[in-house]
């Protein structure tokens, strides 16, 4: 049964009952995020898609809040008009997972859906400055505010963003948003090799001329040439000295080309829903965080190991999407290339796939303990997308 | 004399002292452990002074080896730890109690490494936050987070403290800019958190554990993010002739779709406190003042500036003056960043730390000065306006007390005020006991409670500063 | 902060200063960052903050002091590191000067300290005597490691004999200046220590004043200035020293007519400069202990003010000027050293970590030698990082302590403006290898 409440207290009600008649409960949004994690089998569904509308934005204050159900292109319309923005750039994760429905701005604080400018402006974490959710025993907890500084009490928000619906039912989240900048511009270089591409990248996330997007897709990736390209968004004024400076940066790495406006957007926009290796579809997909420059070696390691693969990187280095055939032997691979400093997801494979293998990274038993003492303090009967994260939690 | 109460101390820990520092010396050679009086008497508050305890003794291990190991006993013992950094807390973060021991992580002062490529630092949790800047800056980089404190004060209490700054405003606060840490948990198991990776492995535990005010354990590495230093940054000072004018310039900046660097208020007794001190050529003879830093090339701060003087013109800006040397830029700093300092020449003081919507700035501005009046008392204003997170410093004699009474009074309502105002609490100092009381105005019973569960998983006994952030009444255990 | 203190104790005028200090402070900790202690040992009772609570938990008692006080206090070395940051104005130099004082009258040390400790304060304040013990120590030099091995004291015995200087400097006579009415007069306070272990500084110092036609004259009464017994907690001898010396002073300021007492090492300024308030209470003396404190200045701070003729000719040396913790923090004299040095053509370097005392402080390198030698590594260390030709410092005690741990010639300030005014090369930078021999044709003027 799928259980859609048009109130918060209707919600609260909805998983007080579970709670009493030990049903467990998936919750969705669009359901656009759905092949994202374990797959799992529940008594019901918990939408939040009742819950929709801006609760309230201040344009002059960077706020808003939103019912987490609110479709995430009505959101972007609100900050559009009044000349702002996410300023994570969340992940439209419908490129990779196909499917019709909205994504939810709820699906992007619990996925902790953050793209390309997470390196200069943060992760949906950094942004989330508020939640109201309801937790496993049916009760409506705030935690948070609408204010970018507060550090009032134990915060609640980070470790529910990114949860997966494990720890509660979001029902509404107050993001920081930003203005939109005035002028972009990118700067691509072409025909470096991976490790080439992560010290250009590097290069020019260590320059003074503030670097919002920094990613790498090698050759045959998007296009028949390896591209690295280097974003820069600012006041008008700018732009162009920026864009000067940072050639001059990066004149080892080669000649610079300069793209803007729609054909750059458009760039970002497939850099982030990485468009470049969603098809085909029934291929696995990778998504890794390693500090970026280990990324070449961790490639090197994999192309070693013999597997097969088309790899994005984005966040400079520091976020590595692999795509390769479907297979149960590539997880060990794949975990095993990432050296000390880094942790794989799992983000596209078969549900059977998915069901046997870790598709998060999994961690030491000190952590897990924790993991399953957090889960047990905010849903102590494992009602809230059971083992949509981790298997029997 | 106080008004926030301290839990009785256990008499069963305190009839054990002897044995507890007996076991303790078996862990600690005797320079890392305080036991005499005189001694501990040195620990007994931090920046709070008002509020003072003697602890049972004080550990000053010099690993994470040696916190472990003090920790693993404490806990065998049912002993409380109450953790501390530098002691540079406004909140009473670090006020020790009668049956606890400090693990003071003050000899933890290493950097580690330095990862420029990655753009990251490997720290001990003592080293202070701004020496890590120091380190970096010759190569052009820096640690953003920049508490007013940061000469002195800890990494390890801002990871408790989720620290924030004037430069947070652009930069964010420590939890922004923090990628792992080692911590050891109460048991005395030392976990690894993050890394230099972006993003979490699983739940979002840093995220849980920056700004748990040394409740789920004690942190004693940390990577930190570092950031490259812009081309140039020119603070720039703006006079007002009304605290209102200033606090809607504020908004009208950032509703214009500028965000400086940093965005900070000072009101006349402010300005007249921080500029004896620092002599940075703040204007006198205005009733508030902002300073609004930009930053980038010279012609980009330029442009910046001829647009935020625009709007500060339209507000009747009556001085604006641009800082014209590194000097000048240190001294202006120097001035905003020493303000609670200094204002101990002229006064006793105690610090809100409320955060309100900026919009809500001038209503604000104007309830706290009719308030603190209300009480027969003085206050000074200096905070960051960008934010809305406003410091009044109230002035008072604190070997009066009844006007400290006053005082903590007039704080109180200053508090609640902010809260009823769309905000919070505490911005970037922290609950402590200083607004422990305060807690069931900004949260509901049931908001309490689940943070009392999730402190639970990580020490179900309540021994890590046990007497901080939560009000001592209805509290829950594992 | 919040002080307890009965109106009995408070009728004390020690007491009521030190009250006045303890409220001013609002235990911000900004002090500790900028403690030399705190740096190498990171326990906040051997930080300014951990102090002043030590002083004031004393002082609010009237306790006598306690062994664990006594240790932290004299681990201070009195660099005032603190005083410059600290942002309330906390004048902890009077409130540690209170403490040891308090010490000395109700802390019985044993009788090894005692007995160092006497020594050190019958010794070193006397020009004669200490010139004897030098000899001494000369004598003694090859024993070093016999006496490191010495119960108790071995150490720092070791310590003190260490300082010794290779050889004994020679007295230099020097012709009396001529008297003329209408010239500017000044005194140079000639102490203790330093016309013993290196007379070459004031002489240099006497011939850039006497370039610009300035009388220095000889006050035959003054001796130490009372720093070093002060720091030592003798009140008593220190107040003693300083109203011979006021005496002195101001026979020649009404006689003879000068117009400053200049002061050739800081450590010695900064105690002069405090005469007014050390004498405060001396109805005898204090209003001509204010006199007194009012015309002292630094011989930099003199110079600076003078026109000294550009030197053309530049050296190219380049020099690490380290600021003595007196100098920077004790007087708040920054710039005026390295302006004159950059006027006489050398290229200045600031040394990093130049806030950080080298450990000498006084008797401190004595007293305390294995804080005092770490603080000397990691000054030298910085140093060394600026591959200087030459080390240039404004006090006696920092020039014996940095020159004890690099080959690098330390030489004081004024040497070195009076070598590129004209006057001879620093005894240090004849001795030093290498240097000397690229020394062609400076100076010109």
């Amino acid at each position: 049964m799928t259980i859609v409440p048009t109130k918060e207290a209707e919600a609260a009600e909805a998983v007080r009952a579970a709670q009493s008649s030990r049903r467990t409960l998936s919750i969705e949004g669009g359901g656009t995020r759905l092949a994202f994690g374990r797959p799992i089998q529940t008594d019901d569904t918990l939408s939040s898609k009742g819950l929709s509308g801006i609760t309230r934005y201040e344009p002059a204050e960077l706020v808003f809040s939103a019912w987490a159900g609110t479709p995430v292109a009505e959101i972007e319309a609100a900050l559009d008009e009044k000349g702002q923005m996410l300023p994570f750039e969340p992940m439209d994760h419908r490129t990779i997972y196909g499917g019709s429905g909205a994504p939810t701005i709820g699906g992007i604080a619990a996925t902790g859906a953050s793209g390309p400018r997470r390196i200069q402006a943060g992760a949906a974490r950094d942004l989330l400055l508020g939640v109201r959710f309801v937790n496993g025993r049916g009760e409506i907890v705030k935690s948070g505010g609408r204010v970018m500084k507060n550090v009032t009490g134990l915060d609640l928000v980070k470790v529910n963003c990114g949860a997966h619906g494990t720890l509660g039912f979001m029902t509404e989240v107050t993001f920081k948003v930003l203005p939109k900048p005035e002028r972009t511009l990118t700067l691509i270089l072409e025909d470096l090799d991976d490790e080439r591409a992560v010290q250009a990248m590097s290069a020019a996330l260590g320059s003074p001329f503030s670097v919002s997007a920094a990613a790498h897709l090698p050759a045959d990736v998007g296009g028949a040439r390896a591209r690295t390209a280097l974003r820069l968004e600012h006041f008008a004024e700018s732009i162009t000295y920026r864009a000067r400076e940072l050639a001059k940066v990066l004149s080892a790495f080669g000649r610079a080309r300069e793209i803007e406006d729609d054909e750059s957007r458009a760039l970002w926009r497939a850099i982030r829903d990485v468009d470049a290796l969603a098809q085909p579809k029934d291929d696995m997909l990778w998504r890794v965080s390693v500090p970026p420059t280990q990324a070449p070696a961790l490639l090197a390691r994999l192309r070693q190991a013999g597997l097969s693969f088309r790899a994005l990187l984005d966040w400079g280095g520091g976020l590595i999407w692999i795509a390769c055939t479907e297979n149960a032997a590539a997880s060990t691979v794949v975990r095993e290339a990432l050296g000390g400093d880094g942790h794989a997801t799992l983000m596209r494979a078969s549900d059977a796939l998915r069901a046997s293998l870790d598709v998060f990274q999994p961690q030491d038993a000190a952590l897990m303990k924790l993991t399953a003492g957090i889960k047990a303090s905010f849903d102590p009967d494992g009602i809230l997308n059971p083992g949509r994260m981790y298997a029997g939690l | 004399m106080s008004s926030i109460a301290f839990p009785t101390p256990d008499p069963a820990i305190l009839a054990r002292r002897d044995d507890i520092i007996a076991g303790l010396a078996a862990l600690l050679p005797p320079e890392c452990l305080v036991t005499s009086e005189d001694e501990r008497r040195a620990f007994e508050t931090d920046a709070l002074t008002a509020y003072r305890r003697l602890p049972l003794a004080v550990a000053l291990p010099r690993n994470t080896a040696e916190v472990a190991a003090v920790m693993a006993f404490c806990h065998r013992e049912g002993v409380k730890i109450v953790p501390r950094g530098a002691g540079t807390s406004l909140a009473g973060g670090a006020i020790p109690q009668e049956d606890a021991v400090v693990i003071g992580v003050s000899k933890l002062n290493r950097i580690l490494s330095v990862d420029y490529a990655n753009r990251t630092a490997r720290v001990e949790a003592g080293v202070t936050n701004l020496s890590i800047s120091d380190a970096v800056m010759p190569d052009g980089f820096f640690y953003a987070p920049d508490p007013s404190s940061q000469l002195a004060c800890t990494i390890a209490g801002n990871i408790g403290m989720n620290s924030g700054g004037a430069h947070c405003l652009k930069y964010g606060v420590t939890i922004n800019n923090i990628l792992g840490v080692k911590m050891v948990l109460i048991d005395g198991t030392v976990v690894d958190i993050g890394g230099q990776a972006l993003d979490p492995a699983g739940l979002d535990l840093l995220g849980l554990i920056v700004g748990s005010e040394g409740q789920l354990g004690i942190v004693t590495e940390a990577t930190v993010r570092l950031l490259r230093l812009a081309e140039g940054a020119r603070p720039v000072l703006f006079g007002f002739d009304s605290s209102e004018a200033a606090g809607e310039c504020v908004a009208a900046i950032i509703g214009a779709g500028i965000v400086p660097v940093a965005m900070e208020f000072m009101d006349k007794p402010a300005i007249e406190i921080c500029e004896a001190f620092a002599k940075a050529g703040y204007p006198l003879d205005v009733e508030a003042m902002l300073i609004v830093e930009v930053e980038g090339s010279e012609e980009e701060m330029e442009a910046q500036l001829a647009r935020i003087c625009e709007i500060a013109r339209r507000y009747g800006v009556k001085v604006v003056k641009e800082s014209r040397s590194a000097t000048e830029t240190a001294l202006i700093w120097k001035g905003r960043k020493s303000a609670f300092g200094a204002t101990g020449r002229v006064a006793d003081y105690i610090c809100m730390d409320g955060t309100v919507p900026t919009s809500q700035l001038p209503y604000v501005l104007k309830r706290t000065g009719e308030i603190v009046a209300s009480y027969g008392l003085r206050v000074a204003n200096v905070f960051h306006a960008g934010d809305g997170n406003m410091h009044p410093l109230i002035l008072y004699n604190v070997n009066d007390p009844a006007e400290q009474a006053k005082a903590e009074a007039a704080g109180n309502d200053i508090l609640r005020l902010c809260v009823d105002a769309g905000g919070c609490l505490t911005g970037e100092h922290g609950v402590g006991i200083e607004k422990r009381d305060l807690m069931r105005h900004q949260f509901s019973e049931v908001d309490l409670t689940q943070q009392m569960r999730v402190r639970a998983v990580f020490d179900g006994r309540w021994l890590l500063n046990p007497a901080k952030v939560f009000p001592l009444d209805g509290r829950i255990a594992a | 902060m919040q002080t307890n203190f009965t109106s009995a104790q408070l009728a004390d005028p020690h007491m009521a200063a030190s009250e006045k200090i303890l409220r001013s402070c609002v235990h911000c900790g900004f002090c500790t960052a900028t403690c030399p202690t705190y740096l190498l040992l990171g326990d906040e009772l051997d930080s300014p903050r951990g102090r002043i609570y030590l002083i004031k938990d004393m002082l609010e008692g009237g306790k006598p002091a306690t062994a664990e006080v006594v240790k932290h206090i004299d681990r201070c070395l009195s660099c005032l590191s603190c005083m410059t940051t600290c942002p309330s104005g906390v004048h902890y130099m009077h409130l540690v000067d209170h403490a040891r004082a308090h010490i000395e009258q109700t802390y019985k040390r044993d009788a090894t300290d005692r007995l160092l400790r006497a020594l050190l304060a019958h010794i070193l304040p006397y020009r004669n005597r200490f010139r004897l013990a030098l000899g001494a120590a000369l004598f003694a030099k090859p024993f070093r490691p016999l006496l490191a091995h010495l119960p108790r004291v071995g150490k720092r015995l070791a310590a003190m004999v260490a300082l010794a200087p290779p050889r004994s400097p020679a007295v230099t006579a020097e012709p009396a200046p001529l008297t003329r009415a209408d010239r500017r007069r000044v005194a140079i306070l000639e102490g203790c220590a330093q016309p013993v272990l290196q007379p070459a500084i004031n002489a240099a110092a006497r011939r850039l004043l006497a370039r610009a036609d300035i009388e220095v004259v000889r006050v035959a009464e003054e001796g130490c200035c009372g720093a070093l017994v002060h720091h030592m907690g003798r009140e008593a001898q220190a107040l003693e020293f300083a109203r011979r010396n006021i005496d002195a002073w101001i026979t020649a300021i009404d006689q003879q007519g000068i117009e400053a007492i200049i002061i050739t090492a800081s450590g010695c300024g900064t105690t002069v400069k405090d005469y007014g308030f050390m004498l405060r209470d001396d109805p005898l003396y204090a209003e001509k202990a204010r006199r007194v404190s009012a015309l002292t200045c630094d011989i930099t701070e003199f110079l600076d003010r003078l026109d000294l003729p550009a030197v053309s000719t530049a050296p190219k040396r380049a020099v690490a000027y380290h600021s003595a913790c007196s100098m920077q923090h004790g007087q708040q004299i920054r710039d005026e050293p390295k302006r004159l040095l950059r006027n006489a053509g050398f290229t200045v370097r600031d040394v990093p970590e130049g806030h950080i005392c080298c450990g000498s402080a006084g008797v401190y390198n004595i007293l305390q030698p294995e804080i005092a030698g770490r603080l000397r590594d990691r000054k030298v260390g910085n140093i060394e990082r600026l591959r200087p030709d030459i080390i240039a410092t404004g006090n006696i005690g920092c020039i014996t302590q940095i020159g004890g741990g690099t080959a690098i010639p330390v030489v004081h300030t004024v040497e070195l403006l009076d070598w590129a005014h004209g006057g001879p090369m620093p005894p240090a930078l004849e001795r030093a290898p290498g240097l000397n021999s690229r020394v062609v044709q400076f100076p010109l003027a």
